[in-house]
């Protein structure tokens, strides 16, 4: 009796250990470390928990999903070298990553590695041209934000417009769209065009400069930090004056940044809030999340890496892992998948298909109000 | 002049066996392992070329990245909008790094210490600004510019980081034979003198701010070289791979390695690319942990993990050629030499002459023969 | 708003002065900590940025977890915490000398800035793994937001707050310096610590002390910057210790009011270039006034004209 339990004990042990030889691998290349650190944090807590319900589940047809982190430092050489690492470390696809340029140097090294790669923030157009076909994005691409922005700047009516970026290649790739938009559409009057520096505490030189332009509509392509204290700064001046910013903008930390009263009535284009998706997973998930880790994810972005994580599932869970299949699945068979933050559908070069953008106002507790379309 | 000790047999089988051993690397290590080396590979290159002004000359050098990013450039540039062969870039990357070093080390060159690091700090930044704000058009922005062809040796195309590993660190093998005659010709041997004692080299007849000035222009080239090597393995050359911390790196690699020492330099870049990786289980933490063992490390090394040898000249040809010197010394007979130790003097630029260490009379034999 | 005959121009380089004016303060007040330290050492502590980030932090914190604005009112609880953070940050640059540069003191001077480097790097990502990564913000109402409008420019309040904190900080440590028994040890030390030594100055001490003295304004920056723009990031150490450093060579490193003088002007430096050249070069310009002060005065402005070893 004893032995026969011990050779049960045994072959369990046995398939056990042939069932978590055969986990799911997904790698998740995040910045952990450097300037987006913050926003690597989000993603990896939000991939990690949407593992964990996959594997309460059952995991995918019985298989575990194991995530296997790498840091991209937010700076391509670290990406190069986690790119390299996780191509060899046994996954099937890898979900990431947050910066373009970041993403850019780590895409050729998946491309030969012929592993998918599903970027979540990475914005930039350059990025599905390359003929990549095992490369999708859950984002949207630049040119897609610039349509929305010069439509809104139009419905809005002002004449004289201040474009301004920071320089980074998300901000002049939007501003030039921008730019580019408003000249064929020869309603306004193209006041000022031109680039702060980034990661600085004082803008009020730039901002003295602008207001002699007399602009009446201010649109910042840049990140929230800069949007924050710009609106900051300009409240201290005196100065007040609409403005808009891209999707870059939309952070909770926006608000605490510049605080409610500065940032009042500043607009941004963006996908849906996380507290604004309207689904019924997307609602079930939020409040997994927040019981988990007590507060809300602070940005859009790292949703949207939850449901690079949810197409690879969907993906998996019907074809297996094989990186090709997975990749045809995705460009041919993945139709309006219910995702976090809505419908996905992929198109011939990976982009997500789909409009996605909302316009949002900033309220006086500092709220972001979905604007009606 | 210089003694150079024959290999003796067990050496020449090290040697090989180490030939044999780097051959086989790739193979045994694999990809992630291979690309790592690689990394270190361009970065111990680059940590030579720094050596040979901070390291050898004793120039506080903290821009050496700006160097670095015209070659890659200049690559980039060529290789995106004239579609040159990307290796056919590499003398004229190399040329234009030089061109460019001269040009702003020319009015800088007499800066002393922490002044000359503070100027250099201000150069990368400026070059790295110029490229955000895609200066003249030409480099694509904070985008950067994104390489399409590999590079192609008489048709065999290299991508895979097993191709890099034997290109980088043919290079590297080629580099550390150059310097390390450099480091022994004459042109070394009055770059030394300069660290040790600038007026005294001065005195000697050294053009001190000819050879600063050269010291810069040959690092700048070999390093304008190697930003061709760097364009054409990360293929997307931006301006945040030539920030002011990449320089701070390419610092920490020669003094942590030991300023002046090749194998040292080597060690630097290998700890210095290594460690982050090596911490990568510790996820957000390995900055941290690297952070530490930097200090760490400068306190148990403080003359650097493999600080350079004694310097050893062979004076017997010259025993009884001067009038007074060499000859009067009793030590100065056949199979003893004279050496000149190493290291920076403590307290160089506070003009204080308390610390320094003795200089031997090796140098001035040379000066004057 | 504005009326017809005003003088735009005029009035906006004012503005922009003003704007870089209160840049330049910040600069200054950091660049003080920095010259001090090289004065005594001869060392770049690399590491000072974080200590003002360091302050910034622990600025913070008191302010939010003490509650002691409830019961003291703003300005007095304001007043505390600075003297906390000074003292807390100070000795943070005690422990900071005596592991990662007391050990270097007698090797060469390269060791050091290359230890400065990894105690640098160690303790921003301290920092960051300890406060997260995000934007950290002050609270609200320690933050002074009256603005003046004198002969139509915009003046905020705390702009003037901020320039004569520096100012009067500058004052203090000079007349500390030049005027006080302990003042003329740390010159002592400074000039040659083995004479000092047989005068019969602990030098040891004075180095800790000096330690002490520099991080600790470092640290007071740090929470001045948070009051005065409301949010702090655990990575802004880097920029405000490269400009703080450059700032303290532009005016000649080692010296005092050559601090205040080089921060100011590379403050206003940055705001014309920004303003009327093309503000996303402004870290350009900052550097080239640097580059070009170096190349006519090779010490700086009112650095000492080191004479040659002969």
């Amino acid at each position: 009796m004893k032995k026969i339990f011990l050779i049960c004990l045994g072959l369990i042990c046995l398939l056990n250990s042939t069932a978590l030889g055969a986990a799911v691998k997904i790698g998740l290349m995040a910045p952990l470390t450097g300037a987006y650190a913050s926003e690597g944090a989000d993603m990896r807590r939000i991939v990690e928990l949407l593992a964990e319900e996959v594997n309460k589940a059952g995991g995918i047809n019985g298989a575990k999903v194991e995530i296997v982190v790498q840091d991209d430092g937010s700076d391509a050489r670290t990406a190069a070298l986690a790119a390299q690492r996780l191509s060899t470390s046994g996954v099937c696809a890898v979900i990431g990553t947050y910066g373009s340029a970041v993403t850019e140097a780590s895409q050729n090294i998946y491309h030969r590695n012929g592993i998918v790669q599903i970027a979540t923030g990475s914005t930039s157009i350059r990025l599905s041209e390359k003929g990549y076909e095992r490369f999708f994005r859950t984002c949207p691409r630049d040119d897609e934000q610039g349509v929305v922005a010069v439509d809104t700047l139009h419905k809005m009516g002002h004449r004289q417009v201040a474009i301004l970026h920071d320089s980074t290649a998300y901000a002049v790739g939007l501003a030039d769209e921008i730019r580019e938009g408003l000249r064929k559409g020869g309603r306004t009057n193209l006041v000022f065009y031109n680039a702060l520096q980034p990661n600085e505490r004082d803008y009020s030189a730039v901002l003295t400069r602008l207001k002699n332009t007399n602009p009446e509509v201010i649109f910042f392509t840049g990140y929230y930090p800069e949007a924050a204290m710009l609106r900051r700064q300009m409240r201290d001046m005196g100065w007040n004056v609409p403005m808009l910013g891209g999707d870059a903008t939309n952070n909770t930390d926006l608000v605490k940044i510049g605080g409610a009263a500065a940032v009042e009535g500043f607009y941004f284009i963006s996908p849906p809030m996380p507290a604004d998706l309207d689904s019924q997973s997307a609602k079930d998930f939020i409040k997994s999340y927040q019981d988990k880790y007590k507060t809300m994810p602070s940005s859009i972005w790292s949703v949207i890496a939850g449901d690079a994580f949810k197409v690879l599932v969907a993906a998996i869970s019907s074809v297996g892992t094989e990186p090709e299949k997975i990749a045809v699945y995705l460009h041919k068979y993945l139709e309006d998948f219910d995702g976090l933050t809505g419908k996905i559908s992929f198109d011939d070069k990976g982009d997500r298909v789909g409009d996605l953008y909302r316009l949002y106002r900033v309220g006086k507790q500092g709220e972001f109000v979905l604007q009606p379309r | 002049m210089i003694v150079r000790r024959l290999p003796k047999p067990a050496g020449i089988m090290g040697l090989g066996a180490l030939f044999i051993l780097m051959l086989a690397l790739p193979r045994i290590l694999g990809p992630y392992w291979t690309n790592l080396l690689n990394d270190m590979g361009i970065y111990a290159i680059l940590g030579l070329s720094l050596n040979i002004i901070l390291g050898h000359c004793g120039l506080f050098h903290m821009g050496h990245a700006a160097f670095y990013a015209v070659g890659a450039y200049v690559t980039a540039i060529l290789s995106t909008r004239f579609a040159v062969p990307i290796l056919w870039t590499l003398p004229l990357s190399g040329l234009m790094s030089g061109v460019f070093a001269l040009v702003v080390a020319r009015p800088i060159i007499h800066l002393r210490g922490d002044y000359l690091l503070v100027v250099t700090i201000g150069i990368v930044e400026i070059v790295r600004i110029a490229l955000v704000n895609n200066i003249f058009g030409l480099t694509g922005g904070s985008n950067g510019l994104l390489i399409i062809n590999p590079i192609s040796i008489f048709g065999f195309q290299v991508f895979s980081p097993a191709h890099f590993y034997y290109l980088i660190w043919s290079i590297g093998a080629v580099t550390i034979l150059l310097f390390y005659l450099l480091q022994n010709s004459r042109f070394g041997r009055a770059l030394n003198y300069i660290k040790q004692d600038e007026l005294a080299a001065e005195g000697c007849g050294v053009n001190t701010s000819h050879y600063k000035l050269a010291s810069f222009v040959l690092g700048a080239v070999w390093a304008g070289m190697i930003g061709t090597i760097f364009a054409a393995k990360i293929e997307t050359v931006s301006p945040q791979s030539f920030s002011y911390s990449e320089s701070v790196l390419l610092f920490a690699i020669v003094i942590l390695g030991g300023a002046g020492s090749i194998p040292g330099v080597l060690l630097g870049a290998f700890l210095i690319t290594g460690l982050p990786e090596i911490f990568r289980e510790l996820q957000s933490y390995r900055l941290l942990f690297f952070g530490a063992a930097m200090v760490a490390m400068m306190i148990f090394r403080p003359q650097g993990l493999i600080p350079p040898g004694r310097r050893f000249y062979k004076v017997r040809p010259y025993l009884g050629r001067f009038p007074c010197g060499i000859a009067a010394r009793s030590g100065a007979r056949r199979g003893i030499s004279l050496s000149a130790s190493p290291g920076y003097p403590a307290g160089t630029d506070a003009g204080a002459d308390a610390g320094k260490p003795a200089r031997g009379p090796g140098d001035m034999i040379e000066e004057q023969a | 708003m504005r009326r017809p005959g005003e003088d735009v121009p005029m009035i906006e380089f004012f503005q922009q002065l003003s704007n870089g004016l209160a840049v330049g303060g910040i600069y200054a007040l950091v660049a003080l900590g920095y010259t001090m330290v090289y004065g005594v050492l001869k060392l770049i502590n690399f590491a000072h940025g974080e200590l003002f980030t360091l302050g910034a932090y622990l600025g913070m914190t008191l302010l939010l977890s003490f509650g002691l604005s409830g019961i003291l009112g703003p300005l007095p609880a304001v007043l505390i915490i600075f003297a906390m953070i000074t003292g807390l940050v100070g000795l943070s640059g005690f422990v900071l000398e005596r592991a990662a540069y007391r050990p270097l003191r007698q090797s060469n001077r390269l060791a050091a800035v290359v230890s400065a480097l990894g105690a640098s790097i160690f303790l921003q990502n301290a920092i960051m793994l300890f406060y997260g990564p995000n934007y950290q913000v002050y609270p609200e109402e320690t933050r002074v937001t009256i603005t003046l409008s004198v002969l139509g420019l915009d003046i905020p309040l705390m702009r003037i707050l901020l320039f004569l904190a520096s100012v009067l900080l500058m004052l203090a440590m000079y007349l500390f310096i030049h005027k006080t028994k302990t003042g003329t040890a740390i010159r002592a030390v400074a000039t040659d610590q083995g004479a000092a030594r047989l005068m019969g100055i602990d030098v040891n001490r004075i180095i800790s002390l000096v330690f002490m003295i520099g991080p600790g304004l470092g640290g007071a920056a740090g929470m001045l910057l948070g009051l005065y723009y409301g949010q702090i990031r655990y990575d802004m150490g880097t920029l405000y210790g490269l400009k703080a450093f450059t700032a303290a060579i532009i005016g000649g490193i080692g010296n005092i009011p050559g601090a205040m003088l080089g921060g100011i002007l590379l403050g206003v430096a940055e705001a014309m270039g920004a303003a009327y050249v093309a503000p996303a070069w402004k870290d350009a310009f900052a550097f080239l006034v640097l580059i070009v002060i170096l190349i006519f005065r090779p010490t700086g402005l009112l650095g000492e004209r080191v004479a040659d070893k002969i």
